[in-house]
């Protein structure tokens, strides 16, 4: 029975040919890891957000009155309900920490360089994206925590000089955090933002199919140098077929990004959804803290820290422009070896280290 | 050709973001939607507060409006006006008669005066010996002798003690007061506690919350009786109705340990598939 369904299809699809076009034949290089598919797990993370949030918008209500209860009825009475919630609260936040360490471990091996310049910016403005879709998703439930945070954020920006208070109004779509900001915020978190997402990340994907995974520069090192001015589709000879050999190692990965989500939902399902996200917003009480979610910890320590307003708020646009043109500024053939490049390492380091510590520092 | 095009899709561009404020519609939009109540801090725009908070007022009148921001009445947005009355959206009317504004209540009229929102307590509070002598004698306790005017707590049997109670007699009749309501009060707290608990934990508890309000609400109106034989023989009325609470709480934890147990399931699933795919991956190696 098997059989014949399996040749039914091959018969119309000839998906024989397919995998073994572009999972067997096409090779990965020897030095690929398990951190070679985090972009992978991204992908997967970002389609579990898509599935569990169309499940919630079964249900969902964008209005201030109702969102709120609406969302109370999904955890409570609707059937696994919470289920879908939970996951969709806790996968992003695992989403945003995969994207990150993505990001880290393509600097440092230094896969930008030319031919993967687009590749490094459509990823970047996918990182900028979902944490977007993130501050976006964080008022929906019209709760404590989004309400006051969505009051927080949406006033950073009008502290940029000329253009600021524009960008302020029209996140909140006039003064205050209004039913305007929520119905706002919906049409951005379900649609607008997911599908520029879906379309860039089909750019990602196929840039990346085009020019084949970077080779590790320790282990394989860059054969001919001077072909980087024409196209040029890296084969990896010694490589590894991608299918199985890769292919497995993604499915390990997705496997425990699985593993991360369900652990967090057992024993500590509240995690990522504090005390006051329980209570419906209340403008006429401003919570006794309000903090921002983990992954915007750093830059809010920053714009608290620095007394002058625009100075704050600019140095954050200064580093996320740097971050996202990042290609360019490091733009000269050469060593792409990270170890053997002792300033750029440490520069890393640094800024890495800065982050950290700067989270943490916004935390008390 | 393609010249065109572009100019329509800046034309459209630009109808799409132009104000429509004179459109009327919305102005209506904006009412309705955008100024409902949940969009404007009310609290704020009270002239009351705003008058009597600023320079020209004595200490003492701040001291009142800093005490009621700390009040339980101000956390459930009972505002000046909701006892004083008056026009707290109109500056220089806003302690007119005509406008509703009551004054500082005379002492005799303070019973009536909280007793216009706390119904059930006024009324078994005129039966009480204490409301009696109060309002025949001006003698008994009124409400703001236990509770205070501004700085109104939530309130239980805490306030029952030596110092405010021995004041007119001894506390031997208010301590026996205190032992009656103990059994029931206790249940209170503890039912409150897992109530506040489940809402943290994201369990909707809105039902149980109500009947726990009414609860407490008749069996508290029952203390301003002051009758320590009726308390005694209402507790046991009251104990089961809080045990009908307590049973709908159990299974709400039963539910939180059927979710925790159901997502330890997946987890271990997907620990169990993670360790078959690394295999695999490491027997593909070696290949
Ligand atoms: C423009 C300033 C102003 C505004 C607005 C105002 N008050 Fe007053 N209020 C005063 C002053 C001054 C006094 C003290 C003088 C007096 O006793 O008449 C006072 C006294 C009072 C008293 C004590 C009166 C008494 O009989 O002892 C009450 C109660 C009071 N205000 C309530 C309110 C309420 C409620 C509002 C809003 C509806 C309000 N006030 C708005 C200025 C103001
Ligand atoms: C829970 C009802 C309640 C609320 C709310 C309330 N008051 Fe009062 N207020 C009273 C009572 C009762 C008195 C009578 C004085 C007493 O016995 O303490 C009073 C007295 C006063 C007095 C006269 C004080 C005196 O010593 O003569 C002023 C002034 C006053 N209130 C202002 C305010 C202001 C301003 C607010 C809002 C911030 C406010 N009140 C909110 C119940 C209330
Ligand atoms: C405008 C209506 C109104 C008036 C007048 C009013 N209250 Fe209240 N009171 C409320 C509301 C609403 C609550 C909050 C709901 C609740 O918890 O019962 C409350 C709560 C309380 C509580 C705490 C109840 C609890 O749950 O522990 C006390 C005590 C109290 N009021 C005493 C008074 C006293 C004393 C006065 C007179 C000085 C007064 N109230 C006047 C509306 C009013
Ligand atoms: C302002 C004075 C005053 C204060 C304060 C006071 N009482 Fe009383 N209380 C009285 C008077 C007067 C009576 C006598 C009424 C009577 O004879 O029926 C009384 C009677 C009682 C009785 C007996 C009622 C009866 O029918 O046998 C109890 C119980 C009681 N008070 C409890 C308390 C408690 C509890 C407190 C403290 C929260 C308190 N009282 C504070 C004045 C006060
Ligand atoms: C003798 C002191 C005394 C007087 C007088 C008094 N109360 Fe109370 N009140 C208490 C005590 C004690 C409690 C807590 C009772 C308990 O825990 O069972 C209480 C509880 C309350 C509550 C809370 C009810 C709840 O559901 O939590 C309200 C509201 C209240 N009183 C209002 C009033 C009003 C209004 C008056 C005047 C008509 C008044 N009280 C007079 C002592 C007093
Ligand atoms: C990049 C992917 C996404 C991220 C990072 C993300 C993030 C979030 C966050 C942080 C919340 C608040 C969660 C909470 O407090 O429970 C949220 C809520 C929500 N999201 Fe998403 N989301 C993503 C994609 C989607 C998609 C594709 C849809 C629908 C098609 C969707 C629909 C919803 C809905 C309806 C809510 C409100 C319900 C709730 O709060 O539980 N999301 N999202």
């Amino acid at each position: 029975m098997w059989g014949k369904i399996k040749h039914w299809v091959e018969v119309r699809l000839g998906l024989e040919e397919l995998i073994n076009r572009h999972l067997r034949s096409y090779k990965t290089p020897k030095g690929a890891n398990f951190l070679n598919t985090l972009g992978f797990v991204a992908l997967i993370a970002f389609i579990v957000q898509v599935i569990t949030g169309i499940m919630l918008l079964l249900y969902y209500l964008p209005h201030p009155d109702h969102a709120f209860q609406s969302v109370q009825t999904i955890t409570n009475d609707i059937p696994y309900g919470w289920l879908f919630r939970l996951i969709h609260n806790i996968g992003s936040n695992i989403i945003i920490g995969v994207i990150i360490i993505h990001l880290i471990h393509v600097f440092l091996r230094v896969s930008y360089k030319r031919p993967r310049e687009v590749t490094w910016i459509s990823g970047c403005i996918m990182f900028f994206l979902v944490l977007l879709t993130s501050i976006t998703g964080q008022l929906l439930p019209w709760h404590q925590t989004g309400f006051w945070q969505t009051t927080v954020t949406s006033t950073i920006p009008a502290f940029l000089p000329v253009i600021g208070e524009g960008i302020s109004s029209y996140m909140r779509g006039g003064e205050f955090v209004t039913g305007i900001t929520l119905s706002r915020y919906f049409s951005f978190h379900v649609v607008i933002l997911p599908v520029i997402i879906s379309v860039l990340i089909g750019l990602h994907v196929l840039l990346i199919r085009r020019q084949g995974i970077s080779t590790s520069p320790s282990l394989e090192p860059e054969s001919s140098k001077t072909s980087s001015t024409e196209f040029k589709r890296e084969n990896h000879p010694e490589g590894r077929p991608c299918f199985p050999h890769f292919s497995l190692k993604r499915l390990f990965m997705v496997m425990i990004y699985f593993a991360i989500v369900f652990f967090i939902l057992t024993f500590m399902p509240n995690l990522f959804l504090p005390p006051e996200t329980n209570i419906p917003a209340n403008p006429l009480m401003t919570p006794e803290s309000i903090r921002p979610a983990w992954y915007f910890l750093a830059p809010y320590q920053l714009i608290k820290i620095i007394p002058n307003d625009i100075m704050g708020i600019s140095l954050v646009v200064i580093f996320s422009a740097i971050l996202l043109l990042w290609p360019f500024f490091d733009a000269k053939e050469g060593e792409r070896n990270i170890l053997k490049r002792p300033i750029l390492l440490s520069a890393a380091l640094i800024a890495l280290t800065l982050w950290g510590i700067f989270t943490v520092w916004g935390m008390y | 050709m393609k010249r065109y095009l572009l100019l329509q899709i800046v034309i459209l561009i630009v109808l799409f973001s132009t104000d429509f404020s004179q459109a009327g519609y919305r102005e209506t939009f904006e009412k309705e939607f955008m100024l409902s109540p949940w969009s404007i801090a009310k609290g704020e725009t009270s002239a009351c507060i705003q008058c009597h908070t600023s320079d020209d007022m004595g200490p003492e009148m701040h001291e009142i409006t800093r005490q009621w921001k700390d009040s339980w009445h101000a956390k459930n947005n009972i505002s000046c006006h909701d006892c004083h009355g008056g026009a707290p959206e109109d500056a220089s009317m806003s302690m007119m008669h005509q406008r509703g504004f009551k004054g500082s209540p005379q002492d005799s009229d303070i019973p009536e005066f909280c007793g216009s929102c706390h119904i059930a307590i006024l009324d078994n509070y005129l039966k009480s010996g204490h409301g009696k002598t109060f309002c025949d004698a001006a003698e008994g306790p009124s409400c703001v002798t236990c509770h205070g005017s501004h700085n109104i707590q939530q309130a239980n049997m805490d306030i029952i003690n030596e110092q405010l109670c021995s004041q007119c007699h001894t506390y031997e009749r208010a301590k026996e007061m205190k032992q009656a309501l103990f059994i029931v009060e206790n249940k209170l707290s503890s039912v409150e506690e897992s109530l506040a608990h489940l809402q943290m934990l994201g369990i909707n508890v809105d039902d149980q919350e109500k009947s726990f309000f009414r609860t407490h609400l008749e069996f508290r109106a029952l203390f301003h009786s002051i009758d320590v034989e009726a308390v005694r023989v209402k507790s046991s009325d009251y104990t089961q109705k809080l045990e009908i609470i307590e049973s709908k709480i159990d299974d709400s934890f039963n539910k939180l340990a059927y979710r925790r147990n159901f997502s330890a399931y997946l987890f271990l699933l997907f620990i169990g598939l993670s360790i078959v795919v690394f295999l695999l991956s490491k027997s593909y190696e070696q290949k």
